[in-house]
């Protein structure tokens, strides 16, 4: 195949989705309104498939924190940490990460896939084993793809499963890792973290987790799953975004292990890349501070959360099996998760449509999320519509 | 007793119509995603179930190589046979 030839596939695939009425991967955001809604094809639309959980993106404070460190250090770092890319801030940032997590290492990256790639390519290297869900996201795959590790999967969130690939490891499980996330993106279902937690402990292994989903979510401190699955104290190594409930862009690592401020020098994503900008860092610092002394976000998201489940689950739609904030509808058939998707767009409701190979299962589903910003009256129109949208799709689209 | 690469297909072969869960003629040439079309995530569950079976670890670059049943037998068999 020439250079350029493999390009037929995605040209396939584009040709199909730009054959739509509307290409779900070409969504444009022609204006942002609020953290809720924003202008899509022309009209005020309910944004119902995002991640700013918290809905923080336009918090004043954090508004205030973006613009006075934009006035005061510039619009970026242009460089890397190891060279003139460490401001104050940054080292800030790492210092309140390692205390809200109450761990004693932090490290910050550029962005929460540089923090998955940066330090799994750091910590693994060739002949460790690495026990990897079969649903993790792209970058944990990728970050072990990197660092040359021998790859063993194990089923989405069983740990007998991740507990007899160890088993049979032998020796080498003692210092295999374990690569988990907290709370799964498409289809809002929680990892068993207790339960690989304690299987860590029995083979000597370590124990990674990706919270990008959970930080600000879980936990009675905002902490993630670690915490509300109480394994702070026993997980080798937490990761994050702050692209989600933080509402800005980069991702960290924390640790009790202090090798971790040796992934500095052994992290490639983080050495060649230049450091979040002031700014960013500044919201970053501003929206970790209401997740610490603002509990009442956290309440008003799975206020939301709940009755948006409960509403939905009443309508026999096959959801994900746990109440969280994401809301992952499994349908059938393709075709009609995509009527359901552009039904509701043209109710002025935006969400996610995943269709195969991206759905976990293969299948094609409706990704929902609800935010804390999000008004009850919202939460009502997005109900409605959804209503009516399975009225008029009605054929095959119960569970 | 190590089963020899024709009995390793044929189990491989019972474990995919399983997976299918729909009637499909297989050999040892059948593609597993050119000819069945899996997706990414029903190929790791289903070599999940042949490391059940056989009581093995496949690491991933193992199957940097293996695009038929035939190729995955030969895998399980040299990893049987280690």
């Amino acid at each position: 195949m020439s250079l350029l030839e493999k390009f037929t596939t995605a040209a396939a695939t584009r040709a199909l989705l730009t054959s739509l009425p509307v290409n779900p991967t070409d969504v444009v955001i022609e204006a942002v309104l609020s953290a809720t809604e924003a202008m899509v094809r022309g009209r005020p639309t309910i944004m119902a498939g995002t991640n700013n959980y918290l809905g923080l993106t336009f918090d004043p404070a954090c508004i205030a924190a973006g613009q006075q460190a934009l006035a005061q250090s510039g619009t970026g770092t242009t460089g890397s940490r190891m060279a003139n890319g460490t401001y104050q801030a940054h080292l800030d940032l790492e210092a309140e990460l390692a205390a809200f997590y109450e761990q004693p290492h932090a490290m910050v990256f550029s962005t929460g896939y540089a923090a998955n790639l940066g330090s799994l390519a750091a910590l693994l290297g060739a002949g460790d084993a690495v026990l990897l869900d079969a649903e993790a996201h792209a970058s944990l795959f990728d970050g072990c793809r990197m660092s040359g590790a021998d790859i063993f999967r194990f089923k989405h969130n069983d740990p007998d499963g991740l507990a007899k690939r160890l088993r049979r490891l032998g020796e080498r499980a003692r210092d295999a890792l374990i690569v988990v996330e907290g709370l799964y993106s498409i289809r809002g279902d929680c990892a068993p973290l207790r339960e690989y937690a304690d299987i860590k402990a029995e083979f000597g292994a370590y124990l990674f987790v990706d919270e990008a989903h959970s930080l600000g979510v879980y936990g009675a401190g905002g902490r993630g799953l670690v915490e509300e699955a109480g394994i702070l104290d026993e997980v080798d190594f937490v990761v994050g975004t702050f692209s989600k409930s933080l509402g800005s862009i980069g991702g960290f690592c924390v640790s009790r292990h202090a090798e971790l401020a040796l992934f500095r020098y052994a992290s490639r994503p983080y050495i060649f890349t230049a450091s979040p900008c002031p700014s960013v860092v500044a919201t970053t610092r501003e929206a970790l501070r209401h997740v610490r002394e603002r509990p009442e976000l956290r309440e008003q998201l799975w206020t939301n959360a709940r009755r948006l489940y409960a509403a939905l689950a009443a309508l026999n739609l096959e959801l994900g099996p746990h109440v969280s904030p994401v809301i992952g509808i499994s349908f059938a058939e393709r075709e009609l998760a995509l009527g359901c998707w552009q039904s509701l767009l043209d109710a002025g409701i935006y969400t996610n449509l995943i269709l195969p190979p991206a759905a976990p299962d293969g299948g094609s589903l409706i990704r929902i999320s609800v935010t804390a910003a999000h008004t009850p009256e919202q939460i009502d129109r997005i109900i409605s519509a959804f209503e009516s949208t399975i009225r008029q799709h009605t054929a095959g689209c119960a569970a | 007793m190590i089963p020899e690469h024709d009995a390793i297909v044929d189990v491989l072969i019972d474990l995919l119509t399983k997976a299918l869960d729909r009637p499909q003629a297989m050999s040892a040439d059948t593609a597993l995603i050119a000819d069945l079309g899996l997706e990414s995530i029903q190929v790791i569950e289903y070599l999940c179930e042949v490391e059940d079976r056989f009581d093995l670890a496949i690491d991933e670059d193992t199957l940097a190589d293996v695009h038929t049943v035939g190729d995955l037998a030969t895998v399980v068999h040299h990893l049987l046979n280690r």
